[in-house]
C-alpha cells in the first residue's frame, strides 16, 4: 500500500508542461486563426448593439482590453482542451494494469499555480490602467443630465455657452451629441435603477435614484448608435431603448439652434390648431411643450407629478426633430425614411437627421395607435382600477379614450412641433 | 412488558424494532414518539439521514423539472422576435422563478441530498450530529419551496428577478404579492440551509471514524464542509436583506426608499455578499462529486489532494471578497472597481488549479467511461469554458460591455449547468446503486449524457454571440431592428438556442426514463460496482439504517480502495488482495453488538408547519400568525422534552430473540 513511486515522474511532469508550451508555439497561430474565422463567420453583421464595434474613445479603451483578454482566454482554452482531449484518449482503459497510486507532484502544482497567476497579473495591469482611464472626467467638454424613468430616458442639456446652448434643452428618446467632443453624462433615475448603455460609445453605467453616476461618451464620426436599458427595471424593461446621434459640430449647432427656437402656434383654422386645443385639453396634464399658451394667453404648464408616479413625462417640444417616441420603442419615421437616415454615410447623416419628420415620412400607424390606446402598445401600469399601490398615479401613459377625430387633429398638431 | 435494558443487535435497528406492535407503559416527552413507523409514516417522521437525503433529492428533482419547464417557456418566448407566448408580466415572473427555483429549490437542496446521504457514510458515521434538526431542515426547505411556488396560484409570482434589486422590488413597483411569497419562501428555506449547515459542520468535525484525520477525508466531504461554512457566513446576510425588504413591503419601512434618505445600493451589497458565496455554494458540491468520480474511474487517487482541498477552501474564502463584481456598472468608483476586479481574477487561480488536478488525475490512469465518468468529464470541459468567459468579465471595463447581456447568461450557465448540474448527474449515476441497490442503465445514461451535452451547448453556446452582439438579458421580447444582418444574425442564434433547450429537455427525459426503467428492473446492483475508493461503499447497498455494522478504522485516504489493493513492489502497479464484497462480509461478521439509533419524531414536521403558517400570517393577517406561533411554541417544547435517542421504554420488548443478522443482498 505504499504511495512511493509515481507514473508521473518529475521529468514526465515537465514533459507535460513542455508539451503544452511547444504545442502552443506550433499550433497557436493556425488554430487561433481558424477559430477566429469560425467565430466571426458565425456572427451577425451590423448588429446595432455589437460590443466589438467601438465608435469612440471610451469604447475603444474597452475594446483594446477585450482584444487582450479574449484571445488570451481563447489560447488558454485551446491548450487546456488539447491537453484534456489527449488525456481522455490516451489513458482510456485498454486493459492496462491499475496504475500506482500517486498522489501528485507538488512541483507540478506550484508551476500550474504560478503560470495562471502570471498571466492574470499581466491582464490585471492592463485592466487597472483601463479602469482609471475610463473613470477620468477632468477634460470633459460638455455635460448632459440623463434621467431614467419607467420606461424612457430624459436628456437635459444645461446651458453651456461653449456648445452654443444658451438655455436648457430637454428632450427624450434620442441623445444628440457633437462628434469629437468629450461628453459627460450625469445619470440618475426618478424611480427604479436603470442602466445606460450605448455599446458603440462606452460600457454601461447604472442610473440609480438618489445618486449621480458619471459616464463619458465620445463619438469619432457622425452616426446613429443603438442602445438599450440593461438594468431590469420592471414591466416594460425590454421596451426601454435608446439611440444616440452624433452630429458634426456644425450640424450639432444647427440642432441646438432649432431646439432653442421659440414656439409657433399653428395658423388659425387649420386642423393642427384644433389639435393644439386637444393637446391643451388632454396631453398638457403630463407633457410639456415649451412656449405653448392656453386660450387665455397664459402659459400652459404640465404637471406630470400629479399624474405620474415617477414625476415626469417626456417633454414634447420639437418632437418631430426626433426619430422615435415612447422610450425609443417606436419609430416616428416610417420604414423607408428611417432606412434612409440610418443607412446614410457619416457625412450625410447630419442633414438627413436634421430634416426631422415630415408628414410623408411620419409613421402614422404607430403614432395613431399609441394615441388611441398606449397601454396596448407597450405594457405599463396604467389601468386606472389598479393604481392603489402608487396612490392613484400612473406608471406609463394611460388610454385617453380619444376619438378618431381627436387623433387626426393631434397628429396634425404634433407634426408642427419641429 | 417493558424492560429497562434494551439492546439492539445490528438487526434490530429501530426500523426493525418499530415493526413490532407497541404499547409503552409510560409516555415520554409531550406525546409519545412515533414508533410504529411503516409506510408513509416511515418517511414523514424519519430522522434517518438517508431517508431525508432521498426526500431532498426527490423534491429537488421535482423542482428541477418545474424550473426546467419555466426555462422552456422562456426559450419559446424568445425563439422568434416579438414573442407572444408570454405577456411581459408573465415573462418577468418566469425568469425570476426559473432562477429562484433552480438555485434555491433545485441546486442547493440537491447538493443537500447528496451531502445528507453521503457525508455520514463517507466519514464512517451512523448519522448526522443532530438527526431531528436534519429532518427540520428538510421540512422547512419543502415549506419554503411550496410557499414560493404557491404564488403562481395566488396572484402571480415574484417579478423582480432572483436578485430582486431595490427599489424595483418595493410595494409600488411590484404591487402583486409575488415578492412577499418570495421573501417568505426564501427566509424559510434559508433557515433550513442554515440549520443544515451547522448540523453538517458539527457532524464532520465530531463524528469522523477513528483514524480519519481531516486530510484523510474524501474530497466530496471536504467540499461539502467548505460549502457549509460559506452558508453559515453568507445566509445571515441575505436573511437581513430579506427581513429589511419584508418590513419595507409589509410594514411600511423605508430601508431602500431614496425619498426617505435610503440608498438602494444597500440591497445590492447585501444581496451579493450573500450572492457570490452562493455561487460557490452551488458549484463546490459538483466539484466534490467529480473529485470522487474521476479518481474512481481513472483508478488513481485524486492528483494533488491537498491542493484540491485548499483550492476549494480558498475559493470559498476569496468568494467572500468579490461580490462587487456583480456591480461594476452601478457606480462604485474606480478604486473599488479595480480592487474587486483584481480579486475576481485571483479567484481564477485556485479554480484553474482544480481543473489541472482533475486532468492530471486522469493522466496515467486507466479510464472507464461510465455514464458517471462521462458527466464528470463533461463538467471539466464545460466548466473550463465558463471559467474562461468568467475571466473576460473579471476585466471590469470589458464587463461593462457584457454585464446584463446574454454573454453573462451563457457564462453562468456553463458554470452552473455545465459545472453543477453535470456534477449532480455524475453523482446520480455514480451513487444510484449505493442509494437504491440498483444500477441505472448505462446505455440510457449515455443517451442522457449526449443529449444533455449537445443540448446544453446548443442552448448556451449561442448566447455568447447574442450577448457580445448586444442582446440584453431579462427582456420579454427582442426586436429584429437590433438583430443585425446576415444568416447568422441574432434571430438565428435565438432560434438555435431555443431548439437547443428542447434537446436538453430530451436529455433530462432520458434520465427520467432511466430512473423508471431501473426501478422496474428487479436485478440488484453489485455491492461494489465501480471498484470504488471511499467508505460509503464499505457497507450494504442500500446501507442499513445504522450504516456500518462496525465503525471502520481509517488508515488511508481512499480507505476502501487500499483495503482492496496493495502495490506490487516491483512493478508499482496495484494488485487486488480482496474484493469489496469480501470486505463487506467481514464487516458484517464482526458487527457491533450495541447500536443505538436516533428515533423518529413528530416535532420536525410539526415545527416546520408552524413556521410556514407563521410566514403566511405576514401576508394573510395576524390571526394566522398567532396560530403559527402557537404551533411553533408547542412543537419546540415537545421537541425539547423528547430524548433524541429513544429510551427502551419507547419500545416493546422484541418478540423474537433478535439474533438474525441483516445481510447485504448480493448483486
Amino acid at each position: 500500500m505504499s504511495h512511493s513511486g509515481s507514473p508521473l515522474s518529475s521529468e514526465k511532469a515537465m514533459d507535460i508542461v513542455n508539451n503544452v508550451k511547444s504545442s502552443s508555439h506550433r499550433i497557436r497561430n493556425s488554430i487561433a486563426s481558424i477559430i477566429g474565422i469560425v467565430v466571426l463567420a458565425g456572427c451577425a453583421t451590423n448588429a446595432p448593439q455589437d460590443t466589438w464595434q467601438p465608435r469612440g474613445d471610451n469604447a475603444q479603451v474597452i475594446n483594446n482590453l477585450q482584444w487582450i483578454i479574449f484571445p488570451m482566454a481563447g489560447v488558454v482554452g485551446v491548450l487546456v482542451f488539447a491537453f484534456a482531449a489527449y488525456t481522455f484518449w490516451k489513458f482510456t482503459d485498454r486493459g492496462q494494469p491499475i496504475p500506482s497510486q500517486s498522489h501528485g507532484k507538488p512541483i507540478v502544482e506550484i508551476i500550474l499555480t504560478i503560470i495562471p497567476a502570471l498571466i492574470l497579473t499581466v491582464v490585471g495591469v492592463f485592466t487597472f490602467r483601463g479602469i482609471f482611464e475610463l473613470s477620468n472626467t477632468e477634460d470633459t467638454q460638455m455635460v448632459i443630465n440623463v434621467t431614467g424613468q419607467q420606461w424612457w430616458w430624459e436628456y437635459d442639456y444645461p446651458a453651456q455657452a461653449e456648445q452654443g446652448i444658451t438655455q436648457p434643452i430637454i428632450t427624450s428618446g434620442q441623445l444628440v451629441i457633437p462628434v469629437g467632443t468629450k461628453v459627460l453624462l450625469r445619470e440618475t433615475s426618478r424611480d427604479v435603477i436603470h442602466s445606460y448603455w450605448i455599446p458603440a460609445l462606452n460600457g454601461k453605467k447604472d442610473a440609480v435614484p438618489g445618486r449621480i453616476n458619471l459616464l463619458r461618451l465620445q463619438a469619432d464620426k457622425p452616426g446613429l448608435f443603438a442602445g438599450q436599458c440593461t438594468e431590469f427595471c420592471g414591466l416594460s424593461h425590454a421596451n426601454m431603448r435608446m439611440e444616440a446621434i452624433a452630429l458634426s459640430k456644425e450640424d450639432f449647432a444647427k440642432w441646438v439652434a432649432n431646439q432653442q427656437k421659440a414656439y409657433t402656434s399653428p395658423a388659425e383654422g387649420t386642423l393642427a390648431k384644433e389639435g393644439e386645443g386637444v393637446f391643451l385639453n388632454q396631453c398638457i396634464r403630463c407633457h410639456q411643450v415649451n412656449g405653448l399658451k392656453k386660450a387665455d394667453g397664459t402659459p400652459a404648464i404640465a404637471a406630470p407629478d400629479e399624474n405620474v408616479y415617477s414625476g415626469a413625462a417626456p417633454n414634447l417640444s420639437h418632437l418631430m426633430t426626433r426619430n422615435t417616441f415612447a422610450g425609443a420603442k417606436f419609430d416616428l419615421l416610417n420604414q423607408s425614411c428611417r432606412k434612409d437616415v440610418w443607412g446614410a454615410k457619416p457625412d450625410a447623416i447630419g442633414t438627413k437627421y436634421l430634416s426631422g419628420v415630415s408628414e410623408s415620412c411620419l409613421n402614422a400607424t404607430a403614432l395613431r395607435a399609441w394615441l388611441r390606446n398606449a397601454p396596448a402598445m407597450k405594457p405599463m401600469y396604467s389601468d386606472p382600477t389598479k393604481l392603489g399601490p402608487s396612490g392613484g398615479k400612473y406608471r406609463g401613459m394611460p388610454n385617453l379614450g380619444l376619438t378618431e377625430t381627436d387623433i387626426d387633429k393631434l397628429v396634425a398638431y404634433l407634426l408642427t412641433l419641429k | 412488558m417493558s424492560t429497562n435494558e434494551l439492546t439492539l443487535t445490528p438487526s434490530q435497528s429501530p426500523s426493525v424494532v418499530n415493526k413490532l406492535s407497541v404499547s409503552p407503559s409510560q409516555s415520554l416527552g409531550a406525546v409519545r414518539r412515533p414508533v410504529n413507523t411503516k409506510g408513509w409514516r416511515e418517511w414523514l417522521f424519519t430522522v434517518d439521514h438517508k431517508k431525508l437525503g432521498i426526500m431532498y433529492g426527490a423534491v429537488a428533482f421535482t423542482f428541477f423539472i418545474v424550473g426546467g419547464v419555466e426555462a422552456l417557456f422562456i426559450r419559446l418566448q424568445l425563439a422568434l422576435p416579438d414573442g407572444r407566448i408570454l405577456s411581459a408580466d408573465k415573462y418577468n415572473q418566469m425568469f425570476t422563478m426559473h432562477a429562484t427555483t433552480m438555485i434555491f429549490l433545485f441546486a442547493m437542496p440537491m447538493a443537500a441530498a447528496f451531502a445528507n446521504y453521503f457525508l455520514p457514510l463517507q466519514i464512517g458515521a451512523r448519522d448526522v450530529a443532530f438527526p431531528r434538526l436534519n429532518a427540520l431542515s428538510f421540512w422547512l426547505f419543502l415549506s419554503g419551496g411550496l410557499i414560493l411556488n404557491a404564488s403562481w396560484f395566488l396572484g402571480g409570482a415574484a417579478d423582480g428577478g432572483w436578485f430582486m434589486y431595490a427599489p424595483n422590488s418595493g410595494p409600488v413597483f411590484s404591487p402583486s404579492n409575488g415578492v412577499d411569497f418570495w421573501i417568505l419562501g426564501l427566509q424559510i428555506a434559508g433557515i433550513a440551509s442554515l440549520i443544515g449547515s451547522i448540523n453538517l459542520i458539527v457532524t464532520v468535525l465530531n463524528m469522523r471514524a477513528p483514524g480519519m484525520t481531516l486530510m484523510k477525508m474524501p474530497v466530496f466531504t471536504w467540499m461539502i464542509l467548505v460549502v457549509q461554512f460559506l452558508l453559515v457566513f453568507s445566509l445571515p446576510v441575505i436573511t437581513v436583506a430579506l427581513v429589511l425588504l419584508m418590513f419595507q413591503r409589509s410594514y411600511g419601512a423605508t430601508f431602500f426608499d431614496v425619498s426617505q434618505g435610503a440608498d438602494p445600493l444597500l440591497w445590492q451589497h447585501l444581496f451579493w455578499i450573500f450572492g457570490h458565496p452562493e455561487v460557490y455554494v452551488l458549484i463546490l458540491p459538483g466539484f466534490g462529486i467529480i473529485s470522487e468520480v474521476l479518481p474512481t474511474f481513472s483508478r488513481k487517487p485524486l492528483f494533488g489532494y491537498p491542493f484540491v482541498v485548499f483550492s476549494g477552501a480558498s475559493i470559498g474564502l476569496v468568494g467572500f471578497g468579490v461580490w462587487a463584481h456583480h456591480m461594476f456598472a452601478s457606480g462604485l468608483g474606480p478604486v473599488s472597481v479595480a480592487v474587486f476586479s483584481m480579486a475576481t481574477m485571483a479567484i481564477a487561480i485556485p479554480t484553474g488549479v482544480k481543473i489541472f488536478n482533475w486532468l492530471l488525475t486522469m493522466w496515467g490512469g486507466k479510464i472507464w467511461y461510465s455514464a458517471a465518468m462521462k458527466f464528470a468529464v463533461g463538467l471539466v470541459i464545460l466548466f473550463t469554458i465558463g471559467g474562461l468567459s468568467g475571466v473576460t468579465h473579471a476585466v471590469a471595463p470589458s464587463d461593462t460591455q457584457q454585464t446584463d447581456t446574454y454573454y453573462i447568461v451563457a457564462h453562468f450557465h456553463y458554470v452552473l449547468f455545465g459545472g453543477m448540474v453535470f456534477g449532480l448527474f455524475s453523482g446520480f449515476y455514480y451513487w444510484w446503486p449505493k442509494i437504491f441497490g440498483k444500477m441505472l442503465n448505462e446505455k440510457l445514461g449515455s443517451w442522457n449524457f449526449w443529449f444533455m451535452v449537445i443540448g446544453m451547448n446548443l442552448t448556451f453556446g449561442p448566447m455568447h454571440i447574442l450577448g457580445l452582439q448586444g442582446q440584453p438579458r431579462r427582456m420579454y421580447v427582442w426586436t429584429e431592428a437590433r438583430a443585425g444582418e446576415g444568416l447568422f444574425n441574432l434571430g438565428f442564434w435565438n432560434m438555435v438556442s431555443s431548439i437547443g433547450s428542447f434537446v436538453l429537455a430530451v436529455g433530462v427525459l432520458f434520465f427520467i426514463i432511466n430512473v423508471i426503467k431501473t426501478a422496474r428492473n428487479p436485478e440488484r446492483a453489485p455491492l461494489d460496482p465501480w471498484d470504488a475508493r471511499t467508505l460509503e461503499w464499505l457497507t450494504a447497498s442500500p446501507p442499513k439504517v445504522h450504516n456500518f455494522d462496525r465503525i471502520p478504522v481509517v488508515h488511508h485516504l481512499d480507505e476502501f480502495f487500499h483495503r482492496k489493493y496493495e502495490e506490487d513492489e516491483t512493478t508499482h502497479t496495484m494488485k487486488q488482495v480482496a474484493t469489496g464484497e469480501e470486505l463487506i462480509r467481514a464487516e458484517e461478521a464482526a458487527a457491533d453488538a450495541d447500536i443505538h439509533m436516533p428515533g423518529a419524531s413528530y416535532w420536525p414536521l410539526l415545527l416546520s408547519i408552524g413556521v410556514a403558517t407563521l410566514g403566511m400570517g405576514v401576508l394573510y393577517g395576524t390571526p394566522i400568525m398567532v396560530v403559527g406561533a402557537l404551533v411553533v411554541i408547542f412543537s419546540s417544547f415537545g421537541w425539547v422534552l423528547e430524548p433524541s435517542v429513544p429510551e427502551p421504554i419507547d419500545f416493546d420488548t422484541p418478540s423474537h430473540d433478535g439474533h438474525t443478522k441483516e445481510i447485504a443482498p448480493l448483486g
